[in-house]
């Protein structure tokens, strides 16, 4: 009695699901899809000489953009968001942003950004970026230093 | 030691199951009461007349024995043959392997808080911005560094 030729492995499935995958990713990332948020919230201060291992990527721009000697990431907070969505975020020093998508053309992202102080608007904005851009909010006073905000879009 | 102690322990001494000390003290009273040590003579007769039984029950199925063991060795002796697979197909799933290793490392969602940043850009325009309560300014310092929106609160910085 012989025994069953072995069957092909499952690669061709395997490879469709992947191109299916790369498809259905660049089908999704259309510009009223939804918008992951990343906001990673930043100490800056001259205590120390930290550099936080997840801001090593961005070491070069944030020492060319400020003179601080320490960069400690304090929080980090994601939200997907649809367009017309707002998504809250809890910032340090009774501070708070809201984030909500708005309608854009082309590729990029557009966000209405407010960063409220309490009951006080300390920033209303719009930003345009790419999908996978970043722009950075500075200034708010911290303990002994400043809050960066670095806030990017996918 | 009790004989109804005893009782409930001799088929554990016959099989041996007994720790050294009650089996000394099974062995102790079974040498002392006779009912007792005619109890366990009977039941190492019963055991020793199951043992007959299936010893002959396996000779009257030797030859069906023999025969499933042929067939298990033949098995055996099949699965040990090599099988000469193309080279090609045995090792395709090694690229595809990494190719979904590759594709969930970028498409699998994250929780991981401390991921670093890897951002492709730095274009941002800046539609509108104001502020009730700080002064705010657009630093842009050229291509290749993020734009940075200051906040300078009154009275603090």
């Amino acid at each position: 009695m012989g025994s069953p030729d072995p069957k092909p492995r499952g690669c061709l499935p395997a490879i469709a699901c992947i191109a299916l995958l790369l498809f259905a990713h660049t089908v999704v990332a259309s510009p009223d899809s939804p918008v992951a948020v990343d906001v990673g919230v930043v100490l800056a201060s001259n205590e120390g000489t930290t550099m936080d291992p997840a801001l090593s990527s961005i070491r070069n721009q944030l020492q060319s953009m400020f003179t601080y000697s320490s960069y400690r990431m304090v929080d980090r907070l994601g939200r997907t968001l649809n367009v017309g969505e707002t998504g809250d975020f809890s910032l340090p020093g009774n501070r708070s942003m809201r984030v909500t998508p708005v309608p854009s053309e082309g590729t990029r992202v557009r966000l209405a950004v407010q960063i409220m102080e309490g009951d006080r608007n300390i920033l209303t904005t719009t930003l345009g970026l790419k999908r996978g851009g970043m722009v950075l909010v500075a200034g708010p006073t911290y303990e002994k230093g400043v809050l960066i905000l670095i806030i990017s879009a996918k | 030691m009790e004989c109804r102690e005893a009782r409930q322990r001799i088929q554990d001494y016959i099989d041996g199951r007994l720790p050294p000390r009650p089996a000394g003290e099974v062995r102790e009273h079974l040498g002392a009461c006779g009912p007792c040590a005619a109890e366990e003579r009977d039941l190492r007769g019963v055991g020793e007349l199951l043992r007959l039984w299936s010893a002959a029950r396996v000779g009257e199925r030797e030859p069906q024995l023999s025969a499933l063991w042929t067939r298990v060795r033949a098995g055996i002796e099949e699965r040990r043959k090599p099988r000469h697979v193309p080279l090609l197909r045995r090792w395709l799933w090694v690229p595809a392997a990494a190719v979904v290793a590759v594709l969930g490392l970028l498409f699998y969602p994250s929780n991981d808080s401390r991921a670093p940043f890897h951002p492709n850009s730095f274009d941002v325009t800046v539609e509108s911005i104001e502020s009730d309560s700080a002064t705010v300014a657009l630093v842009d310092k050229g291509e290749g560094l993020p734009r940075v929106i200051w906040i300078i609160e009154h009275g603090k910085s």
